[in-house]
């Protein structure tokens, strides 16, 4: 049993501990308070398992926001849980145990834990490790190519992608491009493109990452199926809307919101006041970074957040409004997913397809997914913090009716 | 063994007894502020002395500082949320405990 195996059976143990603990306890604040443990614990298997943009998010939005949502929530019902008469419904737990051990059986057929021989290590992932941002034909950037470096090459590389077409006068792309179809982007101008002028390079291949990041979850996430992403954060944003829809109304006039009670706190005052900063700039450093390193839109948009929702428990929900009246939140919901469905229209309107972010800089295709990511990042971010604070503010405002 | 392996192994040894006496205190302790008291120390003093223990064995001076930096955050977050939990039982009139007064909500 190596190390790793061993640190994971007990994590996983204390999951289960924490779950079942979860179902048990009767306090509901201290089942919310369970949950952030889990959330939590579930971020130490994922580091152990070495992909720290999920133990991010986990911790983030698991550890962080939601318990202080679930929280809030149980600020407007009861504290403890109703005594329920426990009855096995025996139909439901046959169901669930056949489910069960279809899922079980399901996982056999899977490659062992830490299989090297595992299809993701010979297929995608190959690919994606030759990073190409930074470099266009070893003139621009700051990493020349390795020697010998074949890009074509690499694709084929264990047979895993023979989509790339091999006829250079291949210009089906042009056709697609609604600009260029009415003489609007002349194609020539595109086919200028260093890269794409290369002899016997496809402009788009089908099946292609066009140069990479170097965090190859972001690669996937906001290139490879950057359309997932986008529905996400959109999905994020209808539950904002809901919840505005289903929670908000007109605020009744001389309405005397109450004054903060934790500002007469100083400790906490002082503290708050001083870390405030440094955790929103930590959330525009996860938000741009995440191409780089762990982090995101979604990670940075909570962090950032959290800040706010820190400043509206200490200052009151008054001084948070004097920074972000609440039709500026409004706003900044939208926004977000604007900005990310209009990086994938400039895109279009540039001559690619839709999220194609390699057109957004004429000269490297690698550059150009890495501009486009970030502000497909930005995009995200926005639209998670604002639908985050929308949620706890409908809540707080709940709360003082 | 270089030097500065001693001072993370000591180091560490340090953040682990820290860390132990503080869930033995949990255990033991008889009330909530004086547990509080205990798992508060493995928050800030417990983490810190690890944290600085690893921070001698880092490979470059970047990861050093964030080790470090992680490191300060911890030392006044973790009071501070210490604080705010002790300040909470007290505004809602939690008793400490004493020999003659068991103490317990009012």
């Amino acid at each position: 049993m190596t190390s790793v195996v061993l640190i994971d059976t007990v994590l996983l143990l204390l999951v289960t501990i924490t779950a079942i603990a979860i179902i048990e306890v009767r306090n509901l604040y201290t089942s919310a308070m369970l949950t952030s443990v889990y959330s939590l614990l579930m971020a130490l298997v994922w580091v152990n398992m070495h992909s720290m943009d999920v133990a991010f998010t986990e911790a983030a939005v698991g550890g962080g926001i939601s318990t202080i949502l679930l929280i809030g929530t149980l600020v407007h019902t009861a504290r403890e849980e109703k005594p329920l008469k426990v009855r096995v419904h025996w139909k439901a737990a046959v169901v669930t145990a056949l489910t069960g051990a279809a899922l079980i059986y399901g996982t056999f057929d899977m490659p062992r834990f830490g299989d090297p021989k595992a299809p993701i290590h010979h297929f995608r992932v190959p690919e994606m490790m030759a990073q190409t941002v930074g470099f266009v034909n070893g003139t621009k950037g700051k990493q020349a190519p390795p020697e010998g470096f074949d890009a074509r090459a690499y694709r084929s590389f264990n047979g895993a992608v023979t989509s790339v077409p091999d006829d250079p006068k291949d210009t089906a792309w042009r056709e697609t491009s609604v600009l260029a179809q009415h003489g609007i982007i002349v194609p020539e101008v595109l086919g200028s493109h260093p890269q794409h002028a290369e002899a016997g390079h496809h402009l788009h291949p089908p099946d292609d990452f066009n140069g990479h990041v170097p965090n190859s979850v972001t690669s996937l996430l906001a290139a490879y199926r950057g359309y997932d992403t986008m529905f996400e954060t959109t999905v994020i944003f209808t539950a904002g809307v809901s919840l505005i829809m289903l929670l908000r109304r007109p605020r009744r006039e001389g309405q005397t919101q109450k004054s903060a009670p934790l500002l007469d706190q100083a400790i906490l005052r002082v503290v708050s006041k001083m870390s405030i900063p440094f955790i929103l700039l930590f959330g525009l450093y996860v938000i741009t970074h995440g191409e780089l390193g762990p982090g995101g839109g979604f990670q940075g948009g909570v962090v950032i957040a959290c800040a706010f929702i820190l400043y509206a428990l200490i200052f009151g929900r008054p001084a948070l409004y004097r920074v972000l009246p609440p039709p500026v939140i409004d706003m900044l919901t939208g926004l977000g997913v604007l900005v990310y469905s209009g990086t994938g229209a400039a895109c279009l309107l540039l001559g690619g397809k839709f999220l194609d972010y390699s057109m957004l800089d004429t000269v490297s295709p690698g550059e150009g997914e890495a501009l486009g990511m970030t502000l497909v990042e930005y995009g995200v971010g926005i639209t998670v913090s604002m639908v985050m604070l929308n949620i706890f503010n409908q809540l707080a405002e709940e709360e003082s009716r | 063994m270089h030097w500065n392996e001693i001072v993370t192994t000591v180091l560490l040894a340090l953040g682990c007894v820290v860390s132990l006496t503080g869930s033995l205190g949990l255990l033991r302790m008889p009330d909530f502020y004086t547990r509080l008291h205990t798992s508060g120390k493995t928050d800030s003093l417990g983490q810190f002395l690890i944290l600085i223990g690893l921070a001698f064995v880092t490979p470059d001076v970047l990861t050093c500082i964030k080790v470090v930096s992680v490191g300060m955050i911890l030392m006044i977050a973790a009071p501070t949320a210490t604080h705010a939990i002790t300040k909470a039982a007290h505004l809602h009139d939690l008793r400490p405990w004493t020999r003659s007064d068991p103490g317990g909500e009012p």
